[in-house]
């Protein structure tokens, strides 16, 4: 535990701007707080329309913060003015957000190496890596398709693979899996944790689904309804490797479920 | 597993939907034609030209030499005027996405001098440039301007802000996101544009050639005209018709490969 954070959210809060001629709208988040290890995979649990997405916007710097701080590496960033924003933060914070956001006029492999190719880090070793993770996902066979040639599952896997391609140290994940179906899911979550245990970033996951949240998860933390404050911690003691398949059968899961449900009531 | 069986799916196929819509095109053409002819007999030749005499005509235009060169004439003030105004109308969008305080205050301007119906400038650009192509360009510039700053700008508006916020995070510099993101989303609306300002560039230039030229399809148009030539007329209708319908051909062609991504019905084209 003595190693410092690699981000802090210090008291964070974030209303969004009135509209002219009505009362300003209510906080969406308010006195937050809470650190991520280095390496650490936190999952964070709120009812929908709990701010989560704003929360991981802020963090990623796509939106400006109305409150509080946000420390990432060691360095305060200044996410007040949104001419002052550094969407990525140098390509260190990657986002894989809730829709797919794929390029519909690029390939699946082309999708996967638009980040390295903007990033003019495209070459032989970067294209293998790329090529590794298509694999790997089982997206094999398809590199040549486009996105609307691809199912949703298919389409989450492309785009999960496009962040990690690039190798941010830190990668912010917004409900990835949230409109597929349970069978696809527990494969995408398989997947995810496979790719995990090669690479080990700091993962922060944000999901509405509890046992998503335990079976990802080293750490969960719970949010409030509007504004979002954190609710509840727990820490998430499976070992790993583990397997989302059988994750309810193991010790202490249910446990933990039960405390994670009663502290979202 | 219980077996599958193909659906039935009623058989009407696809070939011969393809000849119905084909033999139904190939009858409008022939009655149109026919409309022509019966016109041509019933109102007398000076108000319509017989089609035979009107194919004749070109006919003759063609082994002269005289094709060439009307079409090369106004090929080259369409087709010149049309780049430029092309250019102009994708970079000005591009330009003002960057700062939406001069957009707002350029936009009523931008809308107001679309306004103005640019054949009546003609007389006044005769004045300032006298009587060579110049004219006929500055009013081909501004008929196709506005088509394609209007669809441009409409494509911008309508890019998925998501795609933008993907691609800075991922590192993409503002030149990266215009190019990347931005002008595929637009693609489009740009192709949407094109044809709309095609057929009103070649116009432009003819009705352009009627005012002041030696040369062109329009000069010839007019020429026939006075002297009471009206199969020479018609000859020039045809000729213009066919010079759009062959640009827009090749237009489709590109905006094919462009798009080639897209998941579209082939035939919804235009």
């Amino acid at each position: 535990m003595g190693e410092p954070p690699l981000l802090e959210i210090k008291d964070l809060g974030k209303r969004f701007p009135a509209r002219a001629g009505r009362e300003p709208p209510p906080w969406v988040i308010q006195g937050l707080s809470f650190a991520v290890r280095p390496g650490e995979f936190l999952t964070i649990i709120g009812p929908s329309g709990a701010g989560k997405s704003t929360l991981l916007n802020m963090i990623a710097q796509i939106d400006t913060v109305t409150a509080g701080e946000i420390v990432f590496d060691g360095q305060a960033v200044d996410a007040h003015d949104p001419r002052t924003l550094r969407p990525g933060v140098d390509r260190r914070i990657g986002y894989v957000t809730q829709d797919d956001n794929l390029l519909p006029w690029r390939t699946t492999i082309d999708n996967v190496l638009f980040p390295i190719e903007v990033q003019g880090r495209l070459n032989d070793e970067t294209k293998a890596h790329a090529e590794m993770l298509v694999r790997a996902v089982g997206l094999a066979g398809y590199e040549r398709y486009y996105p609307h040639e691809l199912s949703g599952g298919m389409r989450k896997r492309a785009a999960l693979i496009r962040t990690l391609a690039y190798d941010p140290p830190m990668i912010l994940m917004d409900e990835p899996f949230g409109a597929v179906d349970a069978q696809t899911r527990m494969q995408l979550q398989a997947d995810l944790l496979k790719l995990w245990e090669l690479g080990r970033k700091t993962i922060i996951f944000v999901t509405h689904d509890i046992t998503e949240a335990i079976a990802l998860g080293d750490r969960a933390l719970v949010l409030s309804r509007q504004p979002a404050r954190i609710a509840a911690e727990h820490a998430i003691p499976i070992p790993r490797p583990r397997n989302v398949q059988d994750i309810f059968a193991l010790e202490g899961f249910a446990a933990i479920y039960e405390r994670i449900r009663a502290a979202i009531q | 597993m219980t077996e599958l069986t193909a659906p039935t799916i009623p058989e009407t196929p696809a070939l011969s939907r393809k000849w119905v819509v084909l033999g139904g095109r190939v009858l409008l053409a022939v009655s149109l034609l026919l409309a022509w002819e019966i016109g041509a007999r019933s109102f007398g030749t000076i108000f319509f030209a017989p089609p035979l005499a009107v194919l004749a005509r070109i006919g003759e235009l063609a082994a002269s030499g005289k094709l060439v060169q009307d079409i090369a004439a106004t090929l080259r003030v369409s087709a010149l005027g049309f780049v430029i105004a092309c250019f102009a109308g994708v970079l000005l969008p591009f330009l003002l996405r960057r700062s939406p305080r001069v957009t707002d205050a350029v936009e009523p301007y931008i809308m107001a001098t679309m306004g103005i119906p640019k054949y009546a400038l003609a007389p006044w650009l005769i004045l300032w440039f006298g009587i060579g192509d110049a004219p006929k360009l500055v009013v081909v510039v501004l008929m196709v301007f506005y088509i394609v700053f209007i669809t441009t700008f409409a494509g911008i508006r309508a890019v998925d802000q998501r795609l933008i916020n993907m691609a800075r995070i991922a590192g993409a510099s503002e030149m990266v996101i215009s190019r990347e993101i931005i002008w595929k989303s637009l693609l489009p609306f740009f192709f949407t544009g094109l044809k709309v300002a095609l057929p009103r560039a070649v116009s432009a230039t003819i009705v352009g050639e009627f005012l002041v030229a030696s040369e062109g399809i329009g000069h010839y148009i007019e020429h026939s005209r006075q002297v009471s030539d009206t199969v020479g007329v018609f000859a020039g209708i045809v000729i213009a018709t066919t010079l759009v319908l062959a640009i827009n051909a090749v237009v489709n062609v590109i905006e094919r490969r462009a798009l080639s991504w897209r998941p579209v019905e082939r035939e919804m084209e235009l």
